[in-house]
């Protein structure tokens, strides 16, 4: 069974708010624990959960899964040309983005703000092309249409990543076991420490700058992922991986795709220039940092914010389908904003229901949203939402506040 | 040319072919164009009885030629989602030629895919806005056509034209219900043959449908007029019984059957059961049926047949089909297991399949199905 932890019984003042479900630590395998200092710690917490099996009810999960279940199917019958109409107005704009600017990066050179506002429409091209096209049409959000193109097993993103490296360990790994520590990789990406379900090393000290490496690099973290967890260049694999590619097949794929990003960007499209190579060449370099600036922060913000719980694998053995969706719900934070604001994060400010229906296409998640609300109220379920602002300074805090042990 | 634009198209902006980058945009322009797809307009829509529409398409230009028999699959967007059913042309080259038009003939069936498609445009039509309205088709495809062979034994190889009359074997067209379509196709072509052997060649018609719903049937009377050699009979079963007895006279002639799995097999039967000396050769085009799919079938465990990647293995419908392949021991990708992650998806060629956790049946047509959430309903054609 999964417990919560109420944060009431910690200053809410401090960082230490966003310690997170003690009570899985507990439960979970102590070995991954440091001894000593931490059973202190334990002892501690277990008193404090104690008190609060009392207050706090467990949500009742065969009512919440009936009634997320009714939103879901609600919102299905009404999918149809309206969807289908929608998707293909944005990979229209996307077209027009992406043309306005690889055209005015050439045209630098008669005014360089012609540059500035084509690095920006290049930048806004392929943020669309990655978030609201690309992760939501390769979760066959739009499978349904029967379209060639417009489908997860046909679509290639404009990003380093494979999209079916991507596939696997995105649609798979962390949808289906999303924060269970140890199943997740995208839970810090293995390189953050966001938990006390991790023990603390030195490394973890500038971890920060970690961080800031990553979001410049992300669409390379991206890409690697699935090669750092399946330990292709280093390290002992897990024993509790089963992989389904050869390591040879997946470094072949990273290098392909990684090779085709690297040659489109900086070679053909600077080339296709002619005497504009040096503007094209550095416009793409910026849309490409603007872009992974813009998605690290966006999902740092959907599952790192300190509200979002852990879960351990012991406890989801047997999970229901209620369970599933508690675990779904609290695993995961929304970000408010304005229409444009949602298209460009791909909806994935409507990251709770995002994880609670990934099938359903994201446009849809904002009708949800005040229906899931309200269940999770229901149930006493926290609704982790709040202002973009709010949300990322809560981020950045976990991931200073987790730097120490 | 093609594959090297469709290369920079990849390299480029990451999409398999050109016009797939492009699609959306020229769609801008022409709601109907779509890659890999031939686009025609329609020319009108009646009704020729009750259940059966009547669809005139005018194709595009680079549509390829079509042989009187062939089908092709109609593709058109109902609510946003593309549905695909196969049809055989009701017309011949001649039309096509004159006209530009080829003909379709549908039947609508009360909760179809196509239905609520196929009554929106006869009210347009009844506005007159029709023929602004393109679906879509693929090229034409099948080879239930008119032997071009001569049929008689020791001429195996020598063409029709070179044949004498009397050494041509006559031909025996049987067809079910909506069977008819590819035969009046055909029968547009004889009257317009290129040489005389082929305009003189008996034909006979037997055709079976239930009572006055027999469709076309002046346009079979006008056949008949046109051509001597042409003659044929409007059956039905509970009256006319059933087709051995006819057949019994055309033993020593060429059929062709084009109807429902039932009366394919009966006809199927009839022709293994003759004397071996005989001469009756057998063509068939029967609608694989598509199995019905009742509410009952889910409870008692039923046993399918299931092509994947070419190879066929018989599957239940009480395990998911993807624990069913791995237990064969084919090689599937997947994932979770439960529904989540798609990495189990493969596409459907035919056949209904049922989603484990909602119990919706899905649509015969070809689509993407998760293999770990389905369980066969009926017979299915899968592809990874
Ligand atoms: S295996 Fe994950 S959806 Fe089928």
């Amino acid at each position: 069974m999964i417990t919560t932890i109420s944060t009431n019984t910690v200053n809410k003042s401090t960082v230490n708010k966003s310690i997170v479900n003690e009570g899985q630590v507990l439960k979970g395998s102590s070995s991954r624990l440091n001894s000593g200092k931490n059973a202190n710690e334990q002892t501690s917490q277990r008193s404090s959960k104690d008190i609060d099996v009392g207050t706090k009810k467990t949500p009742d999960y065969t009512k919440l899964a009936t009634q997320l279940d009714a939103v879901k199917t609600d919102v299905k019958s009404k999918i149809g040309s309206e969807d289908a109409a929608y998707i293909r107005r944005v990979i229209l704009a996307q077209r027009g983005c992406e043309w306005t600017g690889r055209i005015l990066l050439m045209l630098g050179f008669i005014q360089p703000l012609l540059w500035v506002v084509g690095v920006l429409s290049l930048a806004t091209a392929k943020i669309l092309d990655n978030m609201e096209i690309g992760h939501n049409v390769m979760h066959g959000q739009y499978d349904w249409m029967n379209d060639k193109h417009i489908n997860s097993k046909a679509y290639e993103w404009d990003i380093a990543c494979d999209g079916s490296s991507w596939n696997r360990v995105h649609n798979y790994e962390h949808h289906t076991y999303t924060n269970i520590i140890g199943k997740d990789r995208d839970f810090g990406y293995g390189l953050l420490r966001l938990s006390n379900d991790f023990r603390w090393r030195v490394k973890n000290l500038w971890q920060f700058i970690t961080y800031v490496m990553l979001s410049v690099m992300f669409q390379w973290g991206v890409s690697y992922h699935e090669m750092a967890a399946e330990r292709v260049f280093f390290g002992k694999k897990k024993d509790n991986r089963k992989n389904q590619l050869s390591h040879a097949e997946l470094k072949r794929r990273f290098f392909s795709k990684g090779a085709r990003q690297l040659v489109k960007d900086y070679v053909l499209f600077p080339l296709l220039a002619g005497p504009f190579f040096l503007y094209v060449f550095t416009g793409n370099l910026v849309a490409n940092l603007l872009r992974n600036l813009w998605t690290s922060t966006i999902i740092f913000c959907g599952h790192f914010t300190g509200d979002v719980q852990t879960f351990s694998a012991e406890d989801c053995v047997d999970e229901t389908q209620g369970q599933w969706y508690y675990r779904q719900g609290l695993g995961s934070s929304n970000i408010k904003g304005g229409k444009l604001f949602h298209v460009l994060t791909g909806h994935l400010s409507f990251q709770i229901e995002h994880h609670l229906f990934p099938d359903i296409p994201a446009r849809r998640y904002k009708e949800m949203a005040p229906q899931v609300q309200a269940i999770f109220k229901e149930h006493g379920m926290h609704y982790n939402t709040g202002g973009f602002f709010k949300q990322y300074a809560s981020v950045l805090k976990r991931i200073v506040r987790y730097s120490f042990p | 040319m093609k594959a090297l634009i469709n290369k920079a198209a990849a390299v480029f902006f990451h999409h398999a072919t050109w016009a797939g980058y492009w699609e959306t945009v020229f769609q801008m322009v022409n709601p109907s164009w779509r890659d890999g797809y031939y686009q025609a307009r329609v020319k009108s829509v009646s009704t020729l009885n009750a259940t059966t529409v009547q669809l005139v398409l005018s194709p595009q230009k680079r549509w390829p030629k079509h042989t009187a028999g062939q089908h092709i699959a109609l593709t058109i967007e109902v609510n946003g989602k593309l549905v695909t059913r196969v049809f055989t042309i009701a017309s011949g080259q001649k039309s096509r030629q004159d006209e530009g038009n080829i003909r379709l003939v549908i039947r609508v069936k009360k909760d179809g895919a196509l239905t609520p498609y196929l009554s929106a445009l006869l009210s347009k039509t009844a506005s007159k806005s029709a023929s602004k309205v393109s679906v879509n088709i693929s090229a034409p495809m099948g080879n239930f056509v008119m032997p071009k062979a001569a049929l008689l034994d020791k001429l195996e190889t020598s063409s029709l034209e070179q044949a004498a009359p009397e050494q041509i074997k006559p031909i025996v067209m049987i067809a079910g219900g909506s069977g008819i379509t590819p035969f009046i196709a055909m029968l547009e072509g004889l009257n317009s043959a290129s040489s005389d052997n082929l305009q003189s060649r008996p034909v006979h018609l037997l055709y079976f449908a239930k009572e006055n719903e027999h469709l076309l049937t002046q346009e079979l009377a006008e056949y008949k007029r046109l051509n001597t050699y042409f003659t044929y009979e409007l059956l039905c079963r509970q009256k006319d019984g059933g087709v051995e007895q006819r057949l019994a006279s055309h033993t020593d002639s060429h059929w062709m059957v084009c109807g429902p799995q039932s009366l394919y097999d009966e006809v199927a039967n009839t022709h293994a059961n003759l004397p071996p000396a005989n001469d009756a050769s057998l063509d068939s085009e029967h609608f694989a049926a598509f199995p019905v799919a009742t509410a009952q079938t889910s409870g008692e465990k039923a046993f399918f047949s299931l092509s994947h990647n070419g190879s066929s293995l018989s599957v239940d419908n009480q395990q998911t089909l993807l624990t069913q392949l791995q237990q064969a021991n084919r090689p599937v990708t997947y994932g979770c297991g439960m529904g989540i992650c798609h990495q189990c998806q493969c596409v459907k060629k035919r056949g209904v399949v049922r989603d484990t956790r909602t119990g919706a049946l899905s649509d015969n047509a070809e689509q993407l199905i998760q293999l770990c959430v389905s369980q066969a309903v009926t017979d299915l054609e899968l592809q990874a």
